[in-house]
């Protein structure tokens, strides 16, 4: 079916202002992946121009940011794809990592996590310690806890099953976790507590 | 709830992926269990550390121009 001329220009204008002001965010996801600029450049060309010709299967109204980084995904994974398989994830018992990055992180829960989550300035080592993280756990780090993604959302960009983003998430924030402890230990202000003395006092935010 | 079971749900709690009953119960334990509530606490001070690392960071203008000019190649009216 050939499009009218004015079908088309009214395609092109929703594309516009749909798509178009997304900029900013699929650049930040697109660095996320890449770590380089000039290759963050050439993905965010490409999954604009796949965004434009792939326009007319977008459906009004839905999300067109999470379509946007679900292109761009794939768009680096099909350039990525051996790298992109020979990480090793481990399995997906995210039941476990839950339970040992918490477990872990347990001896500076209850010392105070205000010593390292306040006193220090953690944005540097926060992005240094993303960077480092491998691919499938940074990619569901980055959605969720960054972007501000639901699970459910994550797993449609990804491709793959809520329980796997789960997995990925917990994973990953376990290796930051002992990212930014060694980061506090190295800055001279954390010493583990002796033992786990729990805290009194208020409990916000519940 | 016990203590391990809160454990192994605070991540989904403070992501608010439980069901509301849910919920209610990790809250309700929290609320009165002074072993958990630090590892709450610190958790939720990670995951609070993690969103403010958000890069304010603008697609460079030469991208832009560059995304638009081959939009416009492929057919962008």
């Amino acid at each position: 079916m050939v499009e009218s001329p004015d079908a088309k220009r009214e395609q092109d204008l929703r594309f516009e202002k749909e798509a178009l002001p997304w900029m900013d965010d699929v650049y930040r996801f697109a660095r996320s992946m890449t770590h380089d600029e000039a290759d963050a450049d050439d993905l965010v060309q490409e999954t604009y121009l796949r965004a434009y010709r792939a326009w007319h299967t977008f459906e009004p109204g839905s999300d067109c940011r999470r379509w946007l980084f679900t292109i761009c995904r794939n768009v680096f994974l099909r350039t990525r794809e051996r790298e992109a398989r020979q990480v090793d994830t481990g399995g997906d018992d995210a039941v476990l990592e839950t339970m040992a990055a918490v477990r872990e992180a347990s001896p500076f829960a209850s010392t105070d996590a205000d010593v390292i989550f306040s006193r220090l300035d953690l944005v540097p080592a926060i992005r240094r310690a993303l960077d480092e993280l491998p691919d499938v756990f940074r990619t569901a780090v980055v959605l969720v806890d960054v972007e501000g993604q639901s699970y459910d959302e994550a797993a449609a960009v990804l491709g793959v099953p809520i329980g796997t983003v789960r997995s990925r998430l917990f994973r990953g924030r376990r290796i930051l976790q002992h990212s930014l402890i060694e980061y506090a230990r190295d800055a001279g202000i954390l010493v583990p507590a002796k033992n786990g003395s729990p805290q009194e006092g208020a409990r916000d935010g519940l | 709830m016990d203590c391990d079971q809160v454990v192994r749900t605070l991540w989904d709690y403070l992501d608010g992926e439980l069901t509301d009953e849910r919920m209610n119960e990790v809250r309700a334990h929290l609320k009165a269990c002074r072993g958990c509530f630090p590892h709450f606490d610190f958790e939720r001070a990670f995951l609070d550390a993690l969103a403010k690392s958000k890069e304010e960071q603008a697609a460079p203008d030469e991208l832009r121009r560059k995304v638009v000019a081959k939009l416009r190649k492929a057919g962008l009216a």
